[in-house]
This record gives structure tokens, sequence and C-alpha cells, in this order.
């Protein structure tokens, strides 16, 4: 998505971003509480943060009026009013129908399953939809420190659908993850369930050339959908592993007039979210 | 009531090598980084720490070689990328490190304010952050339900050391209105044995006691507080000053080498005799102020 290439021939042309914002608006139903990270900076934050904010705030005008947010620890930030910048002060303000006390709240709502959905990066997923962002290579002397875990963990073992959001790359898409950091579908099959976690796991992997889901009986990685223009070999090439790859593949659906008019016009109309 | 004001170095005297100690603050808001810098000054070592989102405080003891064990939710710097000292360390071995998620770490937290030896999670069942730490996580079953639970060793600590807004000459530290609440200030501290808490100023006990709902962190479970505007500097405290951009990128640029984080803690830790010698090192007040942040008039701290 870095070259944030065009996908559609219409007057108004839909980016590669805009593209999965649809795509992932569409899974926000009614009533939904989804989970948003504070994300970081650059691409990072618009895969953290600006499409999954983008989305469930299209999700909200279209079919979803009552799906909410979490955002770092505002529950219910003001989607039609969003900080302009990323200064602290910026965030401090931004107005909300609640911000708890403390951390604590939240990670209490995500161990009573009180979270519909929930977005994640990661430097690494495997073809089971396990996450690492703690460390590459070993865990005592690792190749790689990275930042630990946060609630990634917690979004994994106790948010019903969580959706990854991440470039394809063949570093990132391994067969195996260096460290398990969130359990996704562990080994495959019912080894989720019989690690004693509930049932859930990542939903879908949503990347800038296909989305991604699991084959509910091996769990292993499925193509969902290519994007227009991608061709299987450009994603499997882009692959550690072999995905589970359906007898036919649709086209991923570009994002309908409606859907393209209120990201621009509405819900992002500086391109904060959706910059890079 | 018994007076808690101190100087810092009066106040982290206690504070030896070898101590284990819980860091507030989150991200790049409220880290103790005054009360860090005094540490590295006095060239305290071998510490064990126990943090939320850390960002410069860790990073700095890590680049003073002052880091033996690090147990916490996520060290980096934020929108600023990985924590380069840290890293740094880690890669080499050098720091021992037990990794917690968020409810693992506040179930941590929670069991040391209650007495507790652990509490339990069903986070980290699979996870390697806990396979890889069998000291600290034990599988159990539920006494009543029989289901699959981990407990998770209590965060006793020797001291924790927070940086909060403001507070009285009794130790009781006030919260604004209008806050960035995304932080378990209040949970590490009630979790502490010995609280030593850096201010960004000192108010009247008068106006605290108008308004004791907004003391997150009460003088009663406080040992010693301390007064050092722009404590948190280079990082935030919200509602009342921004990060410092111009430093913390200049402090990631040194940091690209051991030397160079070693000759930025040398210039800005151990050459200051004190935390006003700091702020007069950075630019004194007049350069501080212009990070200061818009007051919200509905706050009074």
């Amino acid at each position: 998505m870095s070259e944030n290439k065009i996908v559609s021939v219409a007057d108004a042309p839909a980016t590669t971003n805009e593209l999965v914002t649809a795509v992932i608006a569409r899974e926000i139903r009614d009533g939904d509480l989804a989970f948003v990270g504070v994300g970081t900076n650059g691409r990072a934050f618009t895969l953290a943060v600006g499409i999954p904010l983008t989305a469930v705030r299209l999700a909200q005008m279209l079919h979803a009026p009552s799906a909410a947010v979490y955002w770092g620890n505002l529950l219910e930030p003001d989607l039609s009013n969003v900080p302009a910048d990323l200064k602290q002060d910026s965030f401090t303000r931004w107005q909300a129908a609640s911000s708890p006390s403390d951390t604590g709240v939240k990670c209490d709502m995500l161990a009573r399953r009180a979270f519909d959905v929930c977005f994640d990066s990661a430097a690494q997923v495997d073809r089971f939809g396990n996450l690492n962002i703690t460390a590459i290579g070993d865990y005592r002397k690792p190749k790689v420190r990275l930042v630990g875990c946060l609630a990634q963990p917690e979004h994994f073992a106790f948010v019903p659908r969580p959706i990854v959001v991440v470039d394809l790359d063949r570093r990132v898409f391994v067969e195996k993850v260096d460290f398990i950091t969130s359990v996704g579908h562990l080994h495959g099959g019912r080894s989720r369930e019989e690690a004693g976690l509930k049932p859930g796991g990542p939903h879908l992997v949503v990347t800038d050339k296909a989305i991604f889901d699991f084959e509910p009986e091996s769990k292993l990685m499925r193509v969902r959908s290519l994007h227009p223009g991608v061709t299987l070999e450009e994603v499997l090439d882009r692959l550690s592993f072999r995905p589970v790859v359906p007898d036919s593949i649709p086209t991923t659906p570009l994002p309908t007039d409606r859907e393209l008019d209120l990201i621009r016009r509405v819900i992002d109309p500086n391109r904060v979210l959706l910059r890079v | 009531m018994k007076e808690k004001l101190v100087s810092l170095e009066d106040a982290l005297a206690p504070v030896t090598s070898g101590s284990t100690i819980a860091i507030g603050g989150s991200l790049l808001r409220r880290q103790p980084n005054a009360a860090i810098r005094s540490l590295i000054r006095r060239g305290v070592t071998d510490l064990t720490v126990q943090t939320w989102a850390a960002t410069t405080a860790t990073d700095m003891l890590a680049a003073a070689g002052a880091l033996r064990r690090y147990e916490g939710i996520y060290t980096g710097m934020f929108s600023y990328g990985l924590a380069p000292n840290f890293r740094r360390a880690v890669e080499s071995g050098a720091i021992e490190v037990r990794d917690f998620s968020e409810t693992a770490m506040v179930a941590r937290f929670r069991a040391a304010t209650q007495g507790l030896a652990f509490l339990p999670i069903k986070t980290l069942l699979g996870s390697d952050i806990a396979n890889k730490n069998p000291e600290q996580f034990r599988p159990f079953s539920c006494p009543f339900t029989g289901e699959k639970l981990q407990a998770v060793a209590a965060a006793t600590s020797d001291f924790t050391i927070i940086h909060g807004y403001a507070g009285d000459k009794y130790g009781n530290v006030q919260w604004p209105v209008v806050r960035d609440s995304d932080d378990i200030d209040q949970m590490i501290a009630s979790a502490g044995k010995r609280v030593i808490v850096t201010v960004e100023k000192i108010i009247p006990h008068e106006e605290v006691k108008k308004r004791p709902t907004l003391t997150y962190i009460p003088g009663n479970w406080v040992e010693a507080i301390v007064e050092v505007p722009y404590g948190a500097h280079p990082v935030s405290v919200d509602a009342m000053y921004d990060e410092d951009d111009a430093h913390l990128t200049d402090y990631l640029e040194r940091s690209r080498s051991a030397e160079g984080a070693a000759a930025y803690l040398d210039e800005y830790a151990r050459a200051i005799p004190s935390h006003s010698a700091y702020i007069a090192k950075v630019g004194g007040l007049a350069a501080l102020n212009r990070l200061d942040v818009q007051p919200n008039e509905l706050n009074h701290v």
C-alpha cells in the first residue's frame, strides 16, 4: 500500500487504503465494540489507527450506527472530530463519552470478552495467524528486540473477531513465528481450544495485495480475495509459506461511490488517517 | 499529617544498587526522567525495573548499564520507533527480560496491592510469554469450574517512582480533570512499599482538600514528594506540556551507538549536579515554557 496505487478507473479512483477500509467497514456489525490501538506514525499509524478508525466510522454512517470504538483509554471518542496531529496535547483534548480512571478498566473489559472486534499488526505473522511483536531470533539473546506485547495477547485470547492489518511481505509472513506473543490458531486444528483458549483467533488478515481468512478445519491461512490487478503469483511470492488456495478466488470488491465519498469528504477530508 | 517534601537527592537516597523499582508513566507521558537521571548520576546500578509502557526512563537506565532485569508490557519510543539502548542491551544478552501482557501486569500490581502472592489470569495460555517464564507464571485449574488458569506472581518492589502533576507537602498527588488516563500510575502506587513521587508543582493543601476525589495518590501511601518542574522532560506531562521533539530526536540520534548514548548521559545526567542545573542545560525555563500547552479551563492543577 506504500505506493497507494490506483485500483479503479472511475472518475474518483479508489486507493488501496480506501479499498481495504471499505472491506473492513463491511465486517463491522451494528452494536460492535472495536478496540483500536494508539499506533505510532507514518505507515504504521495508517495500518494500526488510520484504516481501523476510518472503517468503523464508515460502518457507523452506513449500517452500524451503534458500533463503538475503544481507543487508547478513550471509550467512544468522538469519531466526527479526530485529532489533527499526533502531539500529546491533541490526544489529551480528544473528546469522548468516557475516559476510565486507568487502563486496568480496559484490561478487565477485554478479559470478560466485552469487545467484538480488534485491530492488530505485527513484525511476524505465521500460517496459523500467531503474531510476534516481542523478539526476532532467540528470546534470551535476540537478533532484534521488538517492543514486547502490550495488550495484543488479550486481543487474540478474548476478542471474537480480530482483524490483522499488515502489508504483505515475505519477512512478515513466515512459516512459524520466532516467538508466539499472541496465540492465533496456535498449531492449527483444535490446538487453540486444547490450550484452554475460547474459540476465536484471527478472523481476517487484510493486506495491500489480498485479503486472507482461515480454513475452518485446518485453521490454515487461506486466500479470500485478491485486490484488483493483483495476481496470485504476486501474492504467493510475498509469503514464506503456501496458504490454502481455493479453486476460484474472487476480486476484492471496490468501494461504492457512496463509501468513497464519505471517506474522502466527511471522515478524512484532510487525509490525516489515510495519508500514507 | 506528616510533611514529606524533600529534595530529589534526599528522596532517592534509600534507593541503592540491586534494588527493584516500579516505574510509573506510559509511553511519552510522565516518565520520571528527573529521578532516573539522579539515580544515574549517583551510579546506582544492578536494578530490576517493573514498568507499564516504558520509554525514556527505562531506555536511559539501559544506556547507563544500570539494568539487570526488566519486567514490563512494552519498551519502545512510541512514535519515534524502538528504544535503542534497551534494544542494544537486550540483544547483547546484558538484560534479563521478562515480558508481561497488560492483564498480566495489572494482575501483578493488584496482587501486590492486596498482599497476595499471585492473581489468576487466562490470557497467556499457549503464549511464549508464559512458556518462557515458568518462575512467574504457574498453570493451575480453577477450583470452582476446573478451567485452565495461570497464576502470575505479584509485582513486589523495594521502591516505586512516579512522576505526577501536582501535590501538596504531605504527599497528596492530584490529577487534572481533563488528562490522558491511558496508564496505571494509581495502581502502581497502590502496590508500592516505599513510594517516591516527583511532581510538576507543589500546591497548597488548602487547594487539595477542596477536591479530594482528584487525589489519585494519597499522601498516606507516600514516603517522599519532590517538586521537579519539567521532571518528565524530554517527554510530556499531559495537560501541562508536550514532548520535546528536538531533544528526543537528538537523544535517538546519539543513541545510535553505545558511545553516543554514554556521551549523552555524561552531558545530561552525570555532569549535571541537580535538576535545576538540567533545566539550565536544556535552555532554561524560557525554552521549556515553549513546550507548555494551552491551559484547559476545566483543570485546576
